[in-house]
């Protein structure tokens, strides 16, 4: 292969790698958009039970509840207007506590109870020391306030 | 979940990425500097 | 006047005067602050409040992230001086940075995975930020082959030089990609406001943003030289063709 191929090839590699990264890219937000609720949404839109969602919010202060065996807990997504109650087994990522954010992939149950498979809890963009937490180690919101005084 | 193994992978994968990159860019500019300057001795 | 004092360090033998000195003492600076900060951030670090000690993946995923986008912020400067002034240095430091800023990027990708994991509770989601930082990986591979295929000299040396140019509108989207969208990742720590990153991780946090970015320039250095010296080369052996 001539120099001058070989280079044009590289070229038309590079631009194909390209475009393929922004098409992955917005096919995933798209899909992303799709399925995505927030309790407030999925209140109105009418989801069939059994059809695969994906449900964000914040955990309600004080609505964890672990069940017996150590692996079942259920808890409700809140946003501003409605509540969602969810029921997950498995291990809890670490950042999943009260007051902060969650996105559960699932589906509805028949009797109105979120089932989810996955749970991804969110970070806030604080990071503090465990000692200094103690104050409400409950509360991912306060840090800052705390943090300032 | 256990932390360690975590912090462990990603420290293991910081340290060969940097260590790949120093190494070879230095026995590249060696090799190439080395060859560079022997070529200039030759008449 | 400033073509002047631009061309002044246009000339390889004066850049070689200055880099060959510098060259130890970044590469043995940036090991020693970065090997420090490491150190310092695993051992001496409290942990966080709710992500434990997986906290410390911060002292080598945050500066990765840092130099992967400045490496790109490099290469867009440098092209721009290159077509531009046709400075004969710029185009060899923008192809000097390829190849550790793809490496920096792949770090903060793979660190920040492994990161998600016990904290989020996933390796991936294909939210703006990581999908932007993605993307800045596949550029850099991109780029990577465009200025293989190149010479040094000519036009299709100019084609790299307009892919890293026009790369660079990846940047601000990464930076603001946690604002634009609503993403797993978090906001911004740091910003020029302030930092919501207690002290007891601030500082050896940015003592390793400073060793790793010593290290990136002792290997920018490195590749130059490397780059210079084979030019020499090549123009010697063709000199001897031609007698």
């Amino acid at each position: 292969m001539k120099p001058k191929h070989q280079r044009l090839l590289l070229a038309v590699i590079a631009v194909f790698a390209l475009l393929g990264a922004g098409l992955i890219a917005a096919a995933a937000l798209r899909e992303e958009a799709s399925y995505f609720y927030t309790p407030t949404t999925l209140a109105s839109a009418n989801v069939a039970p059994g059809k695969a969602i994906r449900l964000g919010g914040m955990v309600q202060k004080g609505s964890i509840v672990r069940a017996a065996d150590g692996v079942s807990i259920t808890f409700t997504v809140q946003d501003k207007d409605k509540t969602q109650k969810v029921a997950y087994r498995g291990i809890t990522p670490d950042l999943f506590v009260e007051g902060s954010g969650v996105v559960a992939d699932g589906r509805l149950g028949p009797d109105g109870i979120f089932v989810a498979d996955s749970l991804l809890a969110k970070h806030d963009e604080n990071y503090v020391p465990k000692e200094l937490a103690d104050i409400d180690m409950n509360s991912a919101e306060h840090t800052k306030d705390t943090l300032s005084k | 979940m256990p932390h360690a193994p975590f912090i462990i992978a990603s420290f293991v994968v910081t340290g060969v990425g940097i260590s790949w990159l120093v190494i070879s860019s230095y026995l590249a500019m060696r090799r190439a500097e080395a060859s560079a300057d022997e070529l200039r001795q030759q008449p | 006047m400033r073509r002047r004092v631009m061309h002044r360090f246009a000339n390889p033998a004066r850049f070689l005067r200055i880099a060959k000195p510098l060259t130890p003492w970044l590469l043995w600076l940036g090991i020693a602050l970065t090997l420090g900060a490491c150190l310092w951030g695993v051992f001496f670090t409290p942990t966080e409040r709710l992500m434990g000690d997986t906290v410390k993946i911060i002292f080598v995923h945050v500066p990765a992230a840092w130099l992967g986008m400045g490496g790109w912020t490099g290469i867009a400067i440098a092209s721009i001086v290159q077509l531009v002034w046709r400075h004969p240095l710029a185009g060899v430091s923008a192809r000097a940075i390829a190849v550790p800023g793809a490496t920096f990027a792949a770090i903060c990708l793979i660190t920040g995975s492994i990161w998600g994991r016990p904290t989020w509770g996933t390796w991936w989601v294909w939210d703006g930020r990581l999908t932007s930082m993605l993307v800045l990986f596949f550029l850099y591979l991109g780029y990577i082959a465009l200025s293989n295929a190149s010479s040094e000299k000519g036009d299709t040396s100019r084609v790299a030089a307009v892919f890293g140019i026009i790369g660079a509108v990846n940047i601000p989207i990464i930076n603001r990609s946690v604002i634009w969208w609503e993403s797993q990742h978090q906001k911004a720590s740091i910003t020029l406001g302030g930092s919501s990153i207690d002290q007891a991780y601030l500082v050896p946090l940015f003592v390793s943003v400073a060793g790793f970015s010593l290290l990136f320039g002792a290997l920018v250095l490195m590749r130059m030289r490397t780059a210079l010296a084979e030019m020499r080369i090549e123009a010697r052996m063709r000199r001897m063709a031609d007698y």
